[in-house]
């Protein structure tokens, strides 16, 4: 598959012990160039900030094509946003054209310089994230109006119209929720804990708003702790489920967090319908036995292959899709009938 | 001098002792004040009862093993932190180290050698991990020593160096931000047990738990009344048998009530028990009294002046007070459950309040009405033993669930009973008012045999389930092998810091370097091996996560730090350095986890949690600091 | 008279071209009280330096039991059995008196690899140590801040005079304490004398060095305005010696003309010496 060089920071002491752990992956940069492979060439980029943000480009170049669009969001390059580049990367290669990943890692400061800079490059087309609307709307609607198009992805189904973007690519949090309402009616639920993994964030209280919209049963909504202390979360969510004998199900708003309601419920022998957001080795292991009862999977393959695909009909053909309206990759649901099947998607890295 | 009633009443008994060991003596209560965990000690009661009283599930063996297992992780850091700071330095790696460790030893199981290769040996992997760990802590405690700078810069950097090793090797190796699957690794069943084994209470059944349980307790608590009766009093020159003897009788007589209530069934039998009970006890304690102790030569007249009947009459008004919300707000009213002010939950909240501060102003009139006289004292703790039993057949009359029904009325009966007791027998024989090394070693011994029966009594009861309970549906808990790791860990470290030299020079280098220099404590080598301590405890942390969770997330531990540090200053540490207690952090470690939990046990909103948490810390700082003052008030 | 336990020679110390010290000559023997009296600035603490061994003199000679010794550093100093109770003490003050007395030599016993305070035996010592010194401390569990300035610097000299000490310097241990607390520094002074340490004083304050002292060496800027045993001088003479002489019994006319009927030449130095840093 793919290589790719990684811009670490330098680390010390870890790095003495650990460098015989990870296999030498930068020899790419001794492969030529072939026209009829994709071969990654690390770039670093914008170095003048104060570094702690993991900042990347890599360009994805083939078939020899002068079209160059920059997708912009705000990636911490884990396992959801690498299927996403996967799917960018997939994008470029099919149609022979050449797409410049920018991760920002949650910093919007970070996530504007990569805007402006993809603007002053004359890029071809932007895709871009807005985990804050606040700072970047202002940007993106300056490159609209600059004659780029636009698409936004993953989030920013609220602001697309307002910026001058052609769609949005993503899932409505809110949809998403109501399609896992739905299925823990017909799973027999009738009181569910829709547990969250952080404090006020906006996307996770859609999720379970969501879902008390469409459940029959009541919903409660609460914090039960970060995933950086699973053993906490999970005896939160003990400590509710034990306060509370009635409830009987439980949707975590990550897959982290949903592992934690299992555990939890298992441990105090609660038969509760468990479901999920978005997917890890484990949750999908646990789906294919049976305890898990599904996830909700907004698809992100799809957010990265979309966007460059429409950005280059649009550019190419003048094409738009979806008449101003958002184009959603979710809720797909994985169950316990096609987790198998999703799992080797998975492994390759398309889900 | 005892004509008026103002000198001290119990001047008799110190008259005769020499002048300087006047000074010197402290009575056992006071002893007990200048520890610096008693704080955290009673805050740790203090929050456990106010869970207690406003969730249903928050006092069964269940919560308890959540909770501990949330303390140990937090504490085994806390504890350490705790010296780590007591040494007067600050580490903010140690989150990030916690999460780090485990990801290291997944990673050293299956991915050293050829990418996705068969990795090493856990038997190799777990001492190269605890080296790394060490080498870590060296590296902070030397780069410490080296520049000079504060350590709280200096770990900030090593906060971030790990955080990103966390993240930039992860993804280097799998390419995910989580690493997993240390069951894969070779010698996995063997390390297993060791650091996440599980004892599951409804597996282990024990039909003479209970009555284990009801024995170790009783008797467990009544060989510490007896220890602090040596404790507390005045040996007498010459024993008189004949007190041994009624002692014997008396305890015979209890026994035979415990036989009463358990064969009898019905009001009749009730009544004799407590008939037994009273009379058998009495005379149990007036016996060892007697037999043992000097009778208190003057009592003084009764008498009350400001300083005893303001706290008094306050008091009074404030048990009328909690009665009154009882009595008004509805118990029975359980909507809107996941926010605080349910009625229940004000109802419990405001009852608890009144009901502490009430006790708490009986207690100081009781200790100010020392002063006055002997017959003053009596009285005002006659008045608390008369209104902790009003307490509990109130709030067996009042409260509908079998909680408060039973529980909370026997422990309140028990108590009412405890201080007219003590009442009592202070009425009848001297306070000690010297040093006696004999009785203090006997009583200390007594103690010690005491807490231990106590603490078999509630592992019993903790570890073991009945048929009868299985039968009646208990939903099974599981004691997670790392509670006994947080506990032999605290144990270590609190004998480290109290008995060896390193621990003396712990306190030295936090207290005042230069002067621990000057006089020869090795401070740099102290400090750096304070640092490698904490790395150590992380590493310890890391292996409990890993083999727990399987699967360690690259963010995992990030942030923890400042919990570990609140736990630290919970349990009464200095921020400053110097003072402080190794069991103190392990107490604050289990207050944290206790509000953590108790907030979703009695269905709170979780958006409450940190307001929760900031008050208990600002209380324990204020009162900590508060009772540090008292005991060098009392040290003068 | 026969070789005294500790003998200087003439010690100069020059930093850089300043002259600290310049031919300073005293001895101190076992058994005895050698006071080292001087206003701020005479160069009392650059006398304690050299010989606590944090300086070096630049001439001259130091002769311990007769042999010329140069101390390179503190610890040789203290291995040489000259101990330095410093004016901020060396104390720990949230830790207790006995771990402060046996701090960084605590007693232990030991049980195959593991080692721990032999906390009964250090109380003890503790309890014995200060009582022989004639101090009665309440109790050696209680921290060492809660205890007073005197008894303090009593604990400091207990603890040198435990530890092996021959000679003893005690810098201003006076300074900072009341009457009353002086003199119970005063002492424990006369009793580490008599337990045969030898006692170097430093003090500005020639009324407490009078009544302990068997020899005194009065400094000023840097040089001796003489040392004297006991029986050569007055607390008057020293008095006026210390603080500069002739200046000195300018202010004192001075003072004496602004207090009309006052009382006499005792009372007028006595006010002096109690305030001796203000002349």
């Amino acid at each position: 598959m793919r290589r790719m060089r990684t811009v670490l920071a330098p680390v010390a002491a870890l790095s003495l012990v650990l460098a015989a752990c990870g296999g030498d992956d930068s020899s790419s940069d001794d492969a030529a160039p072939d026209t009829g492979e994709a071969v990654d060439e690390a770039v670093e980029v914008d170095d003048t900030d104060d570094g702690d943000a993991v900042e990347e480009a890599e360009v994805t170049t083939a078939g020899g094509g002068d079209l160059t669009i920059h997708m912009v969001t705000h990636s911490d390059d884990g396992p959801f946003w690498s299927v996403v580049k996967r799917g960018a990367d997939a994008a470029a290669a099919d149609l022979g054209i050449e797409v410049v990943w920018l991760g920002s890692n949650n910093d919007p400061e970070t996530q504007v310089q990569m805007i402006e800079q993809a603007v002053s490059e004359g890029s071809a087309g932007i895709a871009a994230s807005l985990p804050s609307p606040d700072q970047l709307v202002g940007p993106l609607t300056a490159a609209v109006d600059g004659g780029i198009p636009v698409i936004t992805l993953n989030s920013g189904s609220n602001d697309y119209q307002a910026i001058g973007a052609l769609t949005h690519v993503g899932q409505d949090e809110i949809i998403a929720g109501r399609g896992a309402g739905e299925r823990f009616n017909e799973l027999g639920a009738t009181k569910i804990l829709c547990g969250m993994q952080e404090q006020s964030n906006v996307a996770l209280e859609e999720r379970c708003e969501g879902l008390a919209e469409t459940f029959d049963g009541e919903v409660i909504i609460d914090f039960v702790g970060l995933d950086a202390d699973q053993t906490s979360q999970t005896n939160t969510i003990k400590a509710a489920m034990e306060a509370d004998p009635d409830i009987d199900g439980f949707m975590g708003t990550g897959p982290v967090i949903a592992m934690s309601g299992l555990n939890a419920a298992q441990d105090i022998g609660r038969d509760a319908v468990v479901a999920g957001f978005d997917l890890t080795p484990e949750l999908l292991d646990a789906i294919e036995a049976g305890d898990v009862a599904f996830t909700v999977d907004q698809q992100q393959y799809l957010q990265g292959y979309m966007p460059v695909l429409l950005l280059y009909l649009n550019v190419t053909n003048q094409n738009t899709l979806g008449g101003g309206l958002p184009i959603l990759t979710g809720p797909g649901f994985v169950d316990p009938d096609n987790a198998g099947e999703v799992k080797s998607l998975s492994a390759q890295g398309t889900r | 001098m005892s004509e008026t009633v103002l000198s001290d009443s119990t001047s008799p008994a110190r008259a005769t002792a020499p002048v300087d060991e006047r000074l010197a003596y402290r009575s056992v209560f006071q002893r007990l004040l200048i520890r610096p965990e008693i704080g955290a000690l009673i805050g740790l009661v203090g929050i456990w009862v106010f869970f207690w009283a406003t969730s249903v599930p928050f006092g069964t063996a269940n919560a308890a093993a959540s909770i501990l297992d949330v303390a140990a992780t937090l504490g085994i850091m806390a504890v350490a932190v705790s010296m780590l700071m007591i040494g007067g330095e600050f580490d903010l790696s140690t989150g990030a180290m916690t999460g780090a460790m485990g990801i290291l030893i997944i990673l050293l199981v299956k991915e050293v050698g050829d990418l996705g290769g068969a990795g090493l040996s856990l038997f190799i992997a777990i001492p190269i991990s605890l080296a790394v760990a060490l080498a870590i802590g060296f590296f902070n405690g030397w780069m410490v020593e080296k520049t000079l700078l504060p350590s709280f810069i200096v770990t900030l950097g090593t906060f971030f160096i790990v955080k990103g090793a966390k993240l930039g090797f992860s993804k280097l190796t799998v390419d995910q931000i989580q690493v997993g699957r240390i069951d894969e690794g070779a010698g996995y069943s063997f390390w297993r047990p060791i650091f996440a084994a599980e004892w599951d209470r409804t597996k282990h059944q024990y039909e003479y738990r209970d009555v284990i349980y009801t024995l170790g307790l009783i008797i467990g608590l009544m060989i510490i009344a007896v220890a602090v009766f040596e404790l507390f009093f005045q040996r007498r020159g010459e024993r008189r048998p004949t007190g041994a003897l009624a002692f014997v009788i008396g305890l015979a007589g209890l026994y035979g009530g415990v036989a009463v209530l358990h064969l009898t069934d019905g009001y009749g039998g009730n009544l004799l028990a407590s008939v037994m009970f009273g009379v058998f006890g009495l005379l149990a304690v007036v016996g060892l009294g007697y037999w043992r102790y000097e009778p208190v030569g003057d009592r003084g007249r009764l008498s009350l002046d400001g300083t005893v009947s303001r706290p008094l009459v306050l008091a009074v008004v404030l048990f009328a007070l909690a009665i009154a919300v009882a009595m008004i707000l509805d118990a029975t009213n359980n909507e809107s459950l996941f926010f605080p002010f349910t009625e229940q939950g004000l109802r419990a909240t405001l009852f608890l309040f009144l009901i502490g501060g009430s006790m708490t102003l009986m207690l100081i009139a009781g200790i100010r009405a020392r002063r006055l006289s002997i017959t003053t004292k009596t009285l005002v703790n006659l008045v608390s033993a008369a209104m902790l039993g009003l307490l509990a057949f109130f709030v067996r009359s009042q409260s509908d669930s079998i909680k408060f029904r039973t529980e909370a009325f026997s422990v309140l009966l028990i108590l009412a009973t405890i201080v007219a007791v003590w009442s009592i027998a202070g009425v009848l024989f001297a306070e000690r008012t010297a040093i006696d090394r004999a009785a203090d070693r006997l009583g200390g011994r007594l103690f010690i045999i005491g807490s231990l029966l106590v603490v078999v009594a509630f592992l019993a009861k903790l570890l073991f389930t009945t048929t009868a309970e299985i039968d009646a549906g208990l939903a099974s808990s599981k004691f997670s092998m790392r509670i006994i790791w947080f506990f032999g860990f605290t144990a270590v470290m609190v004998w480290v810091l109290g008995r060896t030299r390193f621990g003396s020079w712990t306190f030295a280098v936090g207290g005042n370097k230069e002067a621990a220099r000057q006089v020869g404590v090795p401070a740099a080598r102290t400090k750096t091996q304070l640092f490698m301590l904490t790395a150590g405890a992380a590493w310890l942390v890391g292996m409990l996560l890993a083999f727990r969770l399987n699967t360690i997330q690259a963010s995992t531990g990030d942030g923890q730090e400042f919990e570990y540090i609140i736990a630290a200053v919970v349990g009464g540490t200095l921020l400053t350095g110097g003072y402080g207690t190794a069991l103190g952090g392990a107490l604050g470690a289990i207050i944290m986890a206790m509000a953590q939990l108790g907030i979703p046990y009695s269905r709170w909103n979780s958006d409450w949690r940190f307001m929760f948490l900031g008050a208990i810390l600002l209380i324990a700082v204020v009162a900590n600091r508060f009772i540090r003052n008292k005991a060098e008030a009392l040290r003068r | 008279m026969s070789t005294q336990l500790l003998e200087l020679d003439n010690i100069t110390k020059y930093y850089g071209n300043i002259i600290a010290l310049r031919d300073i000559t005293t001895s101190v023997n076992a058994g005895e009280v050698t006071c080292v009296l001087g206003d701020n600035g005479a160069g009392k603490s650059t006398f304690i330096k050299i010989l606590a061994g944090v300086h070096q003199q630049t001439e001259g000679t130091i002769r311990l039991n007769g042999q010329e010794v140069r101390f390179g550093s503190p610890k040789e100093a203290l291995a040489a059995g000259i101990a330095t109770v410093y004016q901020d003490l060396a104390m720990v003050p949230l830790m207790s008196v006995w771990r402060n007395f046996f701090l960084g030599s605590e007693p232990v016993r030991r049980f195959g690899p593991l080692r721990w305070i032999d906390q009964d035996r250090a109380r003890e010592i503790t309890k014995s140590e200060l009582a022989r010194m004639g101090i009665d401390i309440r109790d050696t569990e209680q921290p060492v801040g809660t205890l007073s300035g005197g008894e303090r610097q009593s604990v400091a000299i207990a603890r040198a005079g435990y530890f092996g000490a021959k000679v003893l310097i005690l810098d201003e241990p006076t300074s900072a304490l009341g009457v009353k607390q002086s003199g119970v520094v005063l002492k424990r002074i006369v009793e580490a004398r008599r337990q045969g340490l030898a006692v170097i004083f430093i003090t500005h304050n020639p009324s407490h060095a009078y009544p302990v002292g068997d020899r005194f060496l009065i400094l000023n800027r840097g040089q001796s305005m003489g040392n004297f045993a006991k029986g050569e001088i007055s607390l008057e003479e020293l008095t006026r010696l210390m603080a500069g002489g002739a200046e000195l019994e300018q202010l004192q006319h001075e003072l004496e003309m602004a207090i009309a009927g006052g009382n006499g030449d005792e009372g007028a130095v006595g006010t002096m010496t109690s305030t001796p840093s203000d002349s």
